[in-house]
């Protein structure tokens, strides 16, 4: 399992990216930029990569990270890694994946609720069509909500 | 740096065609179809130009869509970018009798059927759409050099409109964006962590390609060992990322 057609990212998608949209100019949150990170093939460097991502995030003074990822199935490791790496330093966290009814989660954690679903096609499938399921601008307004409530949340509580 | 802003100046193009050479007009551009190819591994290379809602074409897999856009001043995230609206490039590629050039899930067939048009990073309908189609000779195998080489190959024949977008006069462009990164102290502090792909044959990423969204000069996130990098809200729509996947 990889990147399939319908949730990966294009180049143009990058160019126009609806998360970086939606984020940058909110002035209730102070923006701090996107952190890039792969996708290594051995377990060690999967929890190395990740934990260097919270180390990033925690030096940056974060209270909160959104993490998106454009693939599923053995990449669900890297990306519930690294956000149990965020979510241990107290950094409040959300996820951005692909689920519907094909993608259930190769690993889970108590992280695993707090990811959001960008599936939209009917029968929650990856349906080998560019750009049906990839991140939209409601996808980005909807991790943008909801990272603002989990820190809220997670604020109160300490 | 913050409180150096991105401007980004947008030409509109309302006809593409197909002629001898590169030419380019603030609303029209004209490419060649084919390019000088010395690569042994690709046997052929077709290059077409979809008219608007023209979409019923057969293709291999869709490789990538990439954004016309080209560096006229300053480092990537900051000075002048020049793009193209109104036309993108569709890339596609197979091997001879073998396989599609893909990693997970294919979409050879009609274009218009393995496309859902107007999304972030697809075209919309009413898009000119510049065709690369490229097909490797019967044999090859499906290898991270290989996709390297198609894209490369891309890549030398879409900066052929890239050094024509960097001298447009910037007077022309019907629309200006200007990008300032601005803090909001007290507030609280939120990154974005982008997952991406990072381990070989079309599943790989590339940072800072010298040209927005390019290919020439990038650095694959694998040759990285897929470690963290960080990048500004400027950079980024600066096209400082570029899909291999």
């Amino acid at each position: 399992m990889g990147i399939g057609p319908s949730t990966k990212e294009t180049t143009k998608h990058y160019f126009e990216d609806p998360m970086v949209k939606a984020f940058a100019d909110d002035p209730d949150i102070d923006f701090c930029g996107i952190i890039i990170v792969g996708t290594p093939q051995d377990n060690r460097m999967k929890h190395l990569v990740g934990q260097r991502t919270a180390v990033w995030l925690e030096g940056m003074n974060c209270s909160g990270a959104v993490i998106s990822a454009d693939g599923w199935g053995n990449s669900d490791v890297d990306f519930m890694n690294t956000m149990e790496q965020i979510g241990r330093r107290d950094i409040s966290v959300i996820g951005l994946k692909f689920i519907g009814r094909q993608a259930k989660f190769v690993v889970e954690n108590e992280y695993t609720r707090q990811v959001l679903d960008i599936n939209k096609s009917a029968a929650g499938i990856e349906t080998e069509v560019i750009g049906e399921n990839a991140v939209a601008a409601v996808d980005a307004v909807k991790a943008l909500a909801a990272i603002k409530l989990v820190m809220r949340k997670d604020h109160q509580r300490t | 740096m913050r409180g150096e802003p991105l401007k980004i100046r947008v030409f509109h193009m309302k006809e593409v065609t197909v002629g001898n050479y590169f030419y380019l007009e603030a609303d029209r551009l004209i490419i060649p179809d084919h390019v000088a190819c010395q690569n042994p591994d690709i046997e052929q290379l077709t290059i077409q130009v979809l008219p608007p809602h023209h979409h019923d074409v057969r293709t291999n897999t869709i490789m990538d869509i990439i954004p016309l856009s080209a560096k006229v001043l300053g480092l990537m995230g900051t000075g002048i970018t020049h793009t193209l609206t109104g036309v993108c490039v569709v890339l596609c590629g197979a091997i001879r009798d073998g396989e599609q050039m893909h990693e997970f899930g294919s979409t050879e067939g009609i274009l218009h059927e393995n496309m859902k048009w107007n999304c972030a990073g697809t075209p919309k309908k009413e898009d000119y759409i510049i065709l690369i189609d490229m097909l490797a000779k019967k044999d090859c195998i499906l290898t991270r050099k290989l996709c390297l080489e198609m894209f490369a190959l891309a890549d030398r024949f879409i900066q052929g409109i890239r050094e024509l977008l960097k001298i447009m006069d910037g007077r022309d462009a019907v629309e200006t964006h200007v990008y300032e990164e601005k803090s909001h102290p007290g507030k609280p502090r939120v990154a974005i962590v982008k997952q991406v792909a990072g381990q070989g044959a079309m599943y790989d990423t590339l940072v800072f390609p010298q040209e927005p969204g390019g290919f020439a000069g990038g650095i694959s996130i694998i040759d990285m060992n897929n470690m963290p990098v960080l990048l500004t809200a400027n950079e980024f729509r600066d096209g400082a990322l570029r899909a291999m996947v």
